[in-house]
């Protein structure tokens, strides 16, 4: 009985998210074994599953610790390259390394060992960075972190580093999400993976940091965000707790560099920008600071916005007879901005502000008690 | 002799220019309530803030229980046995009560980052929730353990600082104006609630207080700072007599009238 009281339940609004996600992947795996695969939808759920988990990651730093950092664009970089550097085939790297005599790197590692190697490539990163960036606090922290993406983004292209990094040309012919679509012996794809895999490798990750945010450690980095000086009055090591918020947060960053570089099936750092950070900020604050669930959502959202939805509004369109005026190239983005402008202005805390998909069930469930108790 | 529980040894505190305190020696042994008064900006949450190591001390020392802790971090501090409550509620806004209490059980934690996240710790996380359980009972806030620990009136977020620092498992409560903001009632039931958790945690209080009828009513001894330095030391009888006491709480008139009102002002 004392047991039962004191063990954290799980509770049917938790049972009832997971299958509504289970539910969903299995929707995508039917989609995508009958809708062609050069559907705009497969191409915003790619995108969109990478985005959310490095949205997820820099929500885990900023939304969850308190800590304002703008690397993100950096620690993907990072993982991009650790991912295509190790993952080339032997036989394509004289091509690829065409300028640099087939490379330093003369062998292959395994898709999953590579992209791990990404993330804890990243994360020790961090961890060097984050010995003297971590004492900053607030904007100067900010600052120092979109410095150091800047200088990593020009590191990987000096010419001395080509052996490895293939300098400012481009890592290419690594394995990419179509090739975990399983083959038949005569080459025709039999089931379509290339779609569910990244979403399966994004959810995992989430769900590794979602169950970080509710252990013991999670509620000592929401302590420090809410009031530093409390929270180390109580016991919290600050120093250690910031290091390792930032330095996971960092592995998941270069795991989401990797799926981008696999989503791109290029990888050259220059893309990498710090537009590419702001992006990712953007969608956390759509989604709400402090909320997993509004972070995913809001990738998809803005993923499909900025890909697929208003496409449209970059071509002539004629309705009739009329051509509908203003549309021409470029036209999209301001839309877009304006749309979200719109969504900053009303949902001041985001989409989600710091509720999960479990706290909305929750809120359902007492409302459905309440009206049926009247 | 009593047991030493916390040894403050000619600590000096300068901000630049400016003497926060100055020379400031004490001793309090275990199962004392002291007190610390003194007039607005004489250097007490000063010292206090040099006991918990949130400032190291320009000079002297602070020893715990016969171990140096000068120039210790505050977290490392708390491990050892001292915990705090502050002037201006710090709860974390964004937890449940629950929670907040929750949260100091983390520092008495054996599991690592891994263990925790994938809930190999499953019977500490137990352990965590049942022993916040019975705290919160045992200082009457369990029904309020899923409200919002800022959406609680006053007086409880008092409380519920209280109940989060012995979440702590301290031996050493250093209480900063416990009962600032609290109506008389309120500070009679604070007064009773403090003697009442220092038997039942076998705690020594250390506290700041500008209520005199609380300070005198359960002080076993009481320290008196004006800028920065101590004028008078003793039982609550001996300082409410002593007349640098009166001269610093409203001070020095050659008016006997005045003085004598000095006096009353004191004694509560």
């Amino acid at each position: 009985m004392e047991r039962n009281i004191n063990r954290k339940r799980i509770d049917s609004a938790t049972i009832i998210s997971a299958a509504i996600v289970l539910c969903l992947y299995i929707a995508v795996f039917i989609a995508e074994q009958i809708l062609p695969s050069t559907s705009m939808l497969f191409t915003v759920l790619k995108k969109g599953a990478t985005y959310a988990l490095v949205a997820v990651s820099m929500n885990l730093c900023n939304g969850f610790t308190g800590i304002f950092s703008l690397g993100q664009a950096g620690f993907m970089l990072i993982g991009a390259y650790v991912y295509g550097i190790f993952t080339i085939p032997v036989i394509s790297r004289a091509d690829v390394y065409q300028y640099y005599s087939g490379g330093l790197v003369q062998f292959t590692l395994p898709v999953f060992v590579a992209m791990l190697l990404a993330g804890l490539a990243a994360a020790f990163f961090a961890f060097l960075i984050g010995l003297p960036v971590l004492r900053l606090k607030s904007d100067y922290l900010a600052i120092a972190t979109l410095g150091f993406a800047e200088i990593i983004r020009a590191l990987f292209q000096w010419d001395k580093l080509g052996p490895v990094t293939n300098g400012s040309n481009m890592l290419r012919l690594f394995p990419t999400f179509n090739d975990f679509n399983i083959r038949g012996a005569d080459g025709q794809v039999t089931v379509y993976l290339s779609t569910l895999v990244p979403l399966l490798i994004s959810g995992v990750c989430i769900g590794a940091i979602i169950l970080l945010i509710n252990s013991t450690f999670g509620r000592a980095l929401k302590a420090i965000r809410d009031d530093e000086i409390a929270a180390e009055a109580m016991g919290v090591r600050l120093a250690s707790h910031k290091r390792l918020a930032f330095c996971i947060s960092s592995f998941f960053a270069g795991v989401g560099g990797a799926m981008l570089a696999m989503y791109q099936t290029t990888v050259q750092a220059k893309s990498f920008t710090t537009a590419m950070t702001y992006e990712i900020l953007l969608i956390v604050v759509i989604g709400g600071i402090g909320s997993v669930t509004g972070s995913c959502i809001s990738s998809f959202l803005f993923v499909a916005a900025s890909e697929w939805w208003l496409r449209f509004l970059d071509q002539k369109q004629m309705i009739g007879n009329f051509e509908v005026p203003l549309l021409r190239n470029g036209f999209r983005l301001v839309v877009f901005s304006i749309i979200i402008m719109i969504v900053v202005l009303f949902f001041r805390r985001g989409i989600m502000g710091t509720r999960e998909l479990p706290d909305i069930i929750r809120g359902w469930q007492r409302k459905k008690k309440g009206g049926a108790s009247k | 002799m009593s047991e030493n529980v916390l040894h403050i040894d000619h600590l000096t505190m300068r901000f630049g220019g400016v003497v926060a305190v100055n020379d400031l020696s004490m001793d309090i042994n275990r199962g004392e309530i002291v007190a610390l008064i003194g007039p607005n900006g004489a250097g007490k949450t000063t010292a206090f803030n040099m006991v918990t190591g949130v400032y190291t001390p320009t000079e002297g020392k602070v020893v715990l229980a016969g171990q140096d802790v000068t120039g210790k971090r505050p977290d490392e501090i708390t491990k050892l046995g001292v915990a705090r409550t502050f002037q201006n509620i710090r709860l974390f806004s964004s937890m449940t009560v629950f929670e907040n209490v929750l949260t100091a059980k983390h520092l008495r934690r054996t599991s690592n980052f891994l263990t925790a996240t994938f809930r190999m710790n499953m019977a500490e996380e137990r352990r965590m929730r049942a022993e916040t359980e019975k705290l919160l009972r045992e200082v009457d806030l369990y029904d309020l353990k899923d409200e919002m620990a800022t959406s609680l009136p006053y007086g409880k977020q008092r409380l519920l600082e209280i109940a989060r620092a012995l979440a702590t498992e301290p031996k050493l409560l250093l209480l900063d104006e416990p009962a600032a903001g609290m109506n008389p009632q309120e500070t009679d039931d604070l007064g009773a609630f403090i003697k009442q958790i220092k038997d039942k945690f076998d705690l020594t209080v250390f506290l700041i207080e500008h209520h005199m009828n609380l300070v005198m009513g359960i002080s076993d001894r009481i320290y008196v700072i004006d800028f920065g330095k101590q004028i008078a030391e003793g039982t609550p009888a001996q300082v409410q007599d002593n007349p640098a006491v009166i001269a610093a709480y409203l001070g020095v008139d050659e008016d006997e009238g005045q003085l004598s009102q000095a006096d009353e002002e004191v004694r509560g």
